[in-house]
C-alpha cells in the first residue's frame, strides 16, 4: 500500500481493529516501514488514550434497568402523550395553512421539496405580513439537494420542531359559523365575504402561538444533510426564543370544493394528517381527497401572523441563508436581501417552471396572483393581498380578471 | 408513498426490548441519573412511535435510536450546565454534605473530574461529542456509520478529529483547575 493511499481516517480504524480484514495486512505492512505513519499512530493513540480516560470516569449503569417495568412504563407515558399531541400537528398544518395562504385547499404550489417549503414558511413567514414578494427559483438546483434526502430531512425537521416548539396558546378545533356578523364575532375583525353568494361553509379558526427555541447545531445539522455543509448558520440566533401568534381567522368555501371544508373541519380521516404533517408540512403528497371542481372559490382572511425575535437577530442574515439553501449564489442572495423589508413582507417560493406569477392591484392595495403551471391546472389561480392589516387569500378558477373581480365583490 | 402506517405493537415492543437498555447505558455517562437517562431514552421511543415505522423500514431502527438518544442526552447535559451554573451561583455557600462513604475532598474532586469531562463534551459540535459517546460506549464503526448516517468510510476520520479536539480541550480545563488548586493551596498557606 502507498503512503498516499492511507489517511488518519484509516489509520485510527487500524488502531481500532475496525478495518475490513482484506486492507489489515497492506496497513500494517506499510506502517511497520514508515516513520511517518508510526508517528501518526501514536499521536493518535495518545489522543484516544487521553479519551477514554477522560470518558471512563462518567458513570455507567452497573445493573441494567428492568426492561419489562421500563416498557410498561414508557406505554403508561405514550397514552399520556399521545392525547395531548393532536393540537400541536395541527397548530404546525394552520401555520403553514397562515403562512401566505400556500396550503390553501384546492392549491397546492408547484414547490416539490417538503424541507424546503417547511423552512421557508417557519423562517420566512413568521414576520407580520404586510407585502407579498415572488422570489424565483430554479428547479434544477432543488434537484440536486432534493429526492435522495428527502425523507430524512423531513425526518430531521418534523423531530426539530417537535422538540423545539412549545405551545403557548393552543389552537381549538376549527368550527363551522352560520353568518359574516357571528365570524366578526368570533375572530374580532369585520370579516368580508363575496356579496350576493351564500357559502358552502364558513369555517372559523380560533388563535394559536407557539414558541421556538432555536439551536444553532441543531439547524446546521440539516443543512449539513442536506449536503450543503458550506452554508452557516450565523450565531446570533443560538438560543433565542422566537414566539409566533397566529390570530384566529375564517376560511369561506363557495361552491363545490370537494371534501376540502370537511378537512378542514378534522372529519376526515384524522390519523392521516397527523403522520402527513410530521412529514411534509402543509400540502405535498396529496391522496385521494375528493377533488374541488371549477365551481369551488376559497377564501381565507387572517390577520397578519406575528412574530417577536430577539433584537440581535437579523432576519436578513437568515434570508439570505435560506435563499443559498434555495438555489441562489451567494452574491444574488445578498443583492435580493436588500431589496426586501424583511420585518413585513413575506416572500412566496415559487419554482421556475412550476408555477407563474404576478405583481397586481386588488382594491388598491399591491397583491400577488400565482398559477400553477401545466395544461391542466394553469386556469386555477391563487391570488393574495393585505387589505387593512388583513391577509387574504382567495383561490379560485378563472382569468385574471375573474380573479381580481372577485377580489373587488368582498363586503 | 403512504403515511398513515402506524407500528404493529409486537414489533415496536420488540424494538424497544432491543435497545431500552444498551441505550439507557449509553445516556446515563452524561446524564446526571438513572431516571434522567431512562427519561431521554423514553422520550425518543416516543418520538420514533410517533415517526412511524417508515424510520425502521430500512433496517436503521437501532442506528436512528443511538443517533437521536446521544443527540437528546447532549442537549439535556448542555441545559443541566446552565442550571448548575446558575445553582452554583445563587447557593455557593451551602458546603457539600457528608453523608458518603468516601471523605468530603474525594468526592469534591472525583465530582470535579466529572464535570470537568461534561463540561469538555458541551463545548464540542455535537456530532463530535456524540461519535466520542457512542464509539466509547462499544459500537463498532459499522453501528456508528449507521447512527450517524454516514459512510463507514469516513468513520476513521471523524472519531480521530472529535479526540483530537477533546484532548486539546481536555488537557487544557486540566492544567487549569490544576493550577488553580495550586493558587489556592499557596494563599492558603500565606
Amino acid at each position: 500500500m502507498k503512503h498516499s493511499d492511507l489517511n488518519q481516517g484509516i489509520l485510527r480504524a487500524y488502531l481500532d481493529c475496525q478495518l475490513d480484514p482484506e486492507h489489515v495486512s497492506a496497513v500494517e505492512e506499510h506502517v511497520n516501514n514508515c516513520a511517518a505513519c508510526q508517528r501518526e499512530v501514536r499521536v493518535l493513540g495518545e489522543y484516544a488514550a487521553c479519551v477514554r480516560e477522560g470518558l471512563d470516569r462518567l458513570p455507567q449503569l452497573p445493573e441494567a434497568a428492568n426492561v419489562a417495568i421500563a416498557w410498561a412504563a414508557f406505554q403508561r407515558k405514550r397514552e399520556d402523550a399521545m392525547a395531548s399531541e393532536q393540537s400541536k400537528w395541527t397548530l404546525w398544518k394552520k401555520l403553514s395553512l397562515a403562512g401566505g395562504g400556500l396550503a390553501v385547499a384546492g392549491l397546492v404550489l408547484a414547490l416539490t421539496v417538503a424541507p424546503v417549503r417547511a423552512w421557508a414558511e417557519s423562517l420566512l413567514a413568521i414576520f407580520r405580513v404586510e407585502h407579498f414578494t415572488v422570489l424565483e427559483i430554479n428547479p434544477d438546483t432543488l434537484k440536486s439537494n432534493g429526492p435522495q434526502n428527502n425523507q430524512m430531512l423531513n425526518q430531521t425537521v418534523g423531530r426539530m420542531l417537535s422538540d423545539e416548539v412549545t405551545v403557548t396558546q393552543k389552537p381549538q378545533k376549527p368550527q363551522l359559523v352560520a353568518d359574516a356578523a357571528a365570524a366578526s364575532k368570533l375572530a374580532g375583525f369585520p370579516v368580508q365575504l363575496l356579496s350576493g353568494a351564500t357559502p358552502a361553509a364558513l369555517v372559523f379558526e380560533g388563535g394559536a402561538g407557539v414558541q421556538m427555541k432555536l439551536d444553532q447545531d441543531r439547524l446546521q445539522s440539516i443543512l449539513d444533510e442536506a449536503g450543503r455543509n458550506d452554508l452557516h448558520i450565523p450565531s446570533s440566533i443560538n438560543g433565542a426564543t422566537i414566539g409566533v401568534r397566529v390570530p384566529a381567522g375564517i376560511m369561506a368555501f363557495y361552491g363545490n370544493c370537494g371534501d376540502a371544508p370537511s378537512r378542514l373541519l378534522g372529519q376526515a380521516s384524522d390519523s392521516d394528517h397527523q403522520h402527513h404533517v410530521v412529514v411534509g408540512i402543509g400540502g405535498g403528497s396529496n391522496k385521494s381527497h375528493q377533488e374541488a371542481d371549477a365551481t369551488c372559490v376559497a377564501l381565507m382572511e387572517l390577520p397578519s401572523p406575528t412574530v417577536s425575535a430577539p433584537a440581535e437577530i437579523d432576519p436578513a442574515q437568515i434570508a439570505q441563508v435560506v435563499l443559498q439553501f434555495l438555489g441562489m449564489s451567494a452574491n444574488d442572495a445578498a443583492s435580493f436581501t436588500q431589496t426586501v423589508d424583511w420585518t413585513s413582507t413575506l416572500v412566496l417560493p415559487v419554482v421556475r417552471g412550476g408555477s407563474s406569477y404576478e405583481q397586481v392591484h386588488v382594491n388598491g392595495n399591491e397583491g400577488a396572483l400565482l398559477r400553477p403551471a401545466g395544461p391542466r391546472q394553469s386556469d386555477r389561480f391563487s391570488l393574495m393581498w393585505v387589505e387593512n392589516g388583513i391577509v387574504h387569500a382567495l383561490n379560485g378558477t378563472g382569468d385574471d380578471t375573474t380573479a381580481i373581480n372577485l377580489a373587488s365583490q368582498l363586503e | 408513498m403512504s403515511m398513515a402506517a402506524s407500528w404493529v405493537e409486537v414489533e415496536f415492543e420488540a424494538i424497544f426490548r432491543e435497545h431500552y437498555q444498551r441505550m439507557v447505558r449509553v445516556t446515563r455517562r452524561v446524564l446526571r441519573c438513572d431516571s434522567e437517562a431512562e427519561e431521554v431514552c423514553t422520550e425518543v421511543f416516543l418520538r420514533l412511535y410517533r415517526s412511524g415505522p417508515g424510520v425502521a423500514a430500512g433496517g436503521l431502527v437501532g442506528g436512528w435510536l443511538y443517533r437521536t438518544a446521544t443527540r437528546a442526552s447532549i442537549d439535556a447535559l448542555r441545559a443541566n450546565q446552565r442550571h448548575s451554573l446558575e445553582e452554583e451561583l445563587e447557593g455557593a455557600s451551602s458546603g457539600p454534605n457528608e453523608d458518603s462513604a468516601d471523605g468530603p475532598l474525594t468526592r469534591l474532586l472525583r465530582g470535579e473530574r466529572i464535570a470537568e469531562v461534561r463540561t469538555v463534551l458541551t463545548r464540542l459540535r455535537v456530532e463530535k461529542a456524540q461519535i466520542l459517546l457512542l464509539r466509547y460506549s462499544g459500537l463498532s464503526y459499522k453501528e456508528i456509520a449507521e447512527a450517524m448516517q454516514i459512510s463507514a468510510n469516513s468513520v476513521g476520520t471523524m472519531l480521530a478529529r472529535a479526540e483530537a479536539e477533546f484532548s486539546t480541550l481536555y488537557e487544557r480545563r486540566h492544567q487549569f483547575s490544576r493550577k488553580t488548586s495550586q493558587l489556592e493551596t499557596a494563599k492558603e498557606r500565606r
